[in-house]
């Protein structure tokens, strides 16, 4: 069908370079976002798919067709931008029949084609309207609007919510999941808010300084980071990292062991292992962190403890006494440990054992 | 209204301080507006300023005069297609200025010279470049054998008026060229960037993307041009004269020949007040405009 392709696509602007080599396959219908910090090249690869930007090197393919050579307005995709970009003298209707008038759509189907765009987003009773006349989440649905009537292959959408607040934003994203369930086409979804990408996504690319990181499902991103990156730029608080040795099966860190078992060789001999915030258990165990710092806030509490000179952050009942310098005992869920290679950064697969206390 | 001493201090201060204001306006507007109109109610010889009154017989001469008539024409057609071309001048240029060009700010600059430049200064060097003997128009047109014999460019018609609408042009258009730029610069580059993801060309986005904002400082840019153009003196009164006969003369030139030719104030004053009358349609759609983008700026 009508897979998105990115080959070895890279883009410099003058001597900076936004992207290194994409490999990026998405297939038809799926909703992708494009996850990571800002400046790390998302809104360059969704341009350059829509034509607005050309790479430097590699090719971008829609279905068969190879676009690199293919105009913007021939490449059968619509984009919604940040800012709207809605035609301001131009009344809703205009504003959404616009594309159809552009590819010489007869007036009367044009009509149909804008009523039920309308219907869909719930726009009736503001065709009359201009632009400037509307609030912020409905110029987001006439854009949107007149990214669905012309009934592309996909949808390019540039952090489109960035410009509400935060209740209209939740709602948003319930009508977008919607939207592409009903609609079954492909949706690239840009942000840099890791909730949106979790919660709407079918597979998230995660990408840091113009390099993609990890392209997998939310579970998998959140359960199996590829690497350090992923790994801390994934939950909210980031994982805790714990640099240690592995030695006779048993990683040792001062203020903790645990038994390792990795699935393969040649990692070198500095290893991060990491544990999320939510996977540590309070209150009884092999590991004694002095408390640091209490962060209430309401439905939990965030609290930082000092283990052996590295900080860590944990969650706490709302209800629980934590004094600050007194001592709290912890385990960590063996299942839910995560090894790293301290010098690459890489992901090592390894099965672990229960932690033991430090030597 | 002002009830509290506060505020009536405050309306006292207002009232104080736009004073000057409005007596500098009367003794520049309003003094010569009245005396103006009142003039034309004479018959006056312009270097006693002595005369007699005749009520409106002036104006009804002017309505009996052919040479109105063929002066009000003139003035209505050089307005017309000088404007114009300042105008479609104006914006081409404007536009060719915001595209990413080598030497853009150089040309920017350069761009606007013909504005700045004196009216006497520019209008000497194209009374050179017109010259029928020695000029470089008619040179170039010789030997690239565009033209058979020399052209007399300002002495026949209608090159008198085609010269003067064209040097007309030239002189002003930069003026558009600094209205549009500004504008042009304000618009968001992602209203393009939308337009080519619906499948505009460079054209359909001119049209849909371009001229809708432009519209409201054309329509500023076109009245005050109009009104300027309307009562330009002197680059007509330097370039022809007026010639050839009364083929170029339009209303301010005929003010000035009967004033301080045929030294008739009273008919002059008549002539300039007549003109006024047509120049305030203009001031009119002005304000109206003015007020309209005003209603619209506030929703
Ligand atoms: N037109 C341009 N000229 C020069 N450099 C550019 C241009 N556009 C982007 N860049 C650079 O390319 C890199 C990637 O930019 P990009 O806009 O893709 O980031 P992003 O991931 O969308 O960030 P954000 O979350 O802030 O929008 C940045 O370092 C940026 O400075
Ligand atoms: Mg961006």
């Amino acid at each position: 069908m009508s897979d998105i392709v990115f080959s070895g696509v890279r883009k410099a602007f003058g001597s900076a370079i936004a992207l290194h080599g994409l490999d990026l396959t998405i297939r038809s219908g799926e909703f992708v976002s494009l996850l990571g910090p800002s400046g790390c090249g998302k809104t360059t690869t969704l341009r350059m798919l829509a034509g607005l930007e050309f790479p430097t090197q590699g090719t971008i393919s829609i279905g068969s067709r190879v676009v690199n050579d293919v105009p913007p307005g021939k490449r059968d995709i619509a984009m919604v931008f940040q800012s709207y970009a809605l035609y301001p003298h131009m009344s809703v209707a205009e504003n959404i029949a616009y594309p159809l008038k552009k590819r010489g759509m007869p007036r009367a189907e044009r009509e149909t084609r804008v009523k039920a765009a309308a219907e869909t987003l719930q726009l009736g009773a503001l065709l009359q309207r201009k632009p400037r006349q509307l609030s912020g989440g409905q110029q987001q649905r006439v854009a949107l609007g007149r990214a669905l009537v012309r009934d592309p292959v996909a949808f390019l959408l540039d952090e489109p919510l960035s410009n509400l607040d935060a209740k209209l934003r939740a709602h948003m994203r319930a009508e977008l999941i919607e939207l592409h369930r009903s609609l079954g086409k492909t949706f690239v979804y840009v942000t840099h808010d890791q909730l949106e990408a979790m919660t709407m996504s079918d597979r998230i690319a995660v990408m840091n300084e113009g390099v993609l990181q990890q392209f997998a499902t939310p579970k998998e991103v959140y359960e199996a980071p590829a690497n350090t990156f992923v790994a801390t730029f994934i939950g909210s608080p980031s994982m805790n990292m714990f640099e240690g040795a592995l030695a006779d099966g048993v990683f040792s860190h001062p203020a903790l062991r645990v038994p390792v078992t990795p699935e393969a060789s040649g990692h070198g001999s500095r290893l991060l292992l990491g544990v999320r915030p939510e996977d540590m258990t309070l209150g009884a165990g092999p590991l004694n962190g002095t408390i640091r710092v209490v962060e209430p806030s309401g439905h939990e509490t965030i609290v930082l403890l000092d283990f052996a000179g590295t900080t860590v952050t944990v969650r706490a009942p709302p209800d629980m006494p934590l004094g600050i310098g007194s001592v709290l005992a912890c385990d960590v869920k063996s299942s839910r440990l995560h090894l790293f290679d301290a010098v690459s950064g890489l992901r090592i697969a390894a099965r672990f054992g229960a932690a033991l206390p430090p030597a | 209204m002002a009830t509290n001493p506060l505020d009536r201090r405050y309306a006292l201060l207002g009232a104080v301080l736009i004073a000057p204001t409005i007596l500098i306006f009367s003794a520049v507007i309003i003094y010569p507006l009245v005396s103006a109109i009142y003039l034309s109610l004479f018959t006056i010889f312009t270097p006693t300023l002595r005369g007699q009154w005749v009520g409106l017989g002036n104006y009804a001469e002017l309505m009996a005069s052919n040479e109105f008539w063929r002066s009000l024409a003139n003035t209505f057609i050089w307005t017309v297609f000088t404007l114009t071309l300042q105008i479609v001048l104006g914006i081409a240029v404007a536009l060719m200025l915001h595209q990413n060009m080598v030497f853009r700010s150089l040309a920017r600059s350069l761009i606007l010279f013909p504005y700045f430049v004196s009216t006497v200064v520019a209008v000497l060097v194209w009374r050179w470049l017109f010259n029928d003997l020695y000029g470089i128009l008619n040179y170039l047109a010789l030997i690239s054998g565009l033209l058979q014999r020399p052209l007399d460019w300002l002495g026949s018609m209608p090159n008198a008026m085609i010269s003067i609408v064209l040097v007309g042009a030239w002189k002003y258009f930069p003026f558009v060229v600094i209205a549009v730029l500004a504008r042009l610069q304000s618009i968001p580059d992602q209203l393009y960037e939308a337009a080519k993801m619906d499948g505009a060309g460079p054209i359909a986005r001119f049209f849909d993307v371009t001229l809708p904002q432009l519209k409201e400082v054309l329509v500023v840019v076109i009245l005050l041009r109009a009104i300027w153009d309307f009562k330009e003196f002197d680059l007509i009164y330097l370039l022809t004269g007026g010639g050839p006969v009364i083929s170029t003369q339009t209303l301010p030139l005929m003010v000035y020949k009967e004033a301080f030719g045929l030294n008739d104030m009273g008919r002059a004053s008549a002539i300039a007040v007549s003109m006024m009358l047509v120049m305030l349609v203009f001031m009119v759609l002005y304000l109206r405009s003015a007020g309209r983008s005003e209603r619209e700026g506030a929703r």
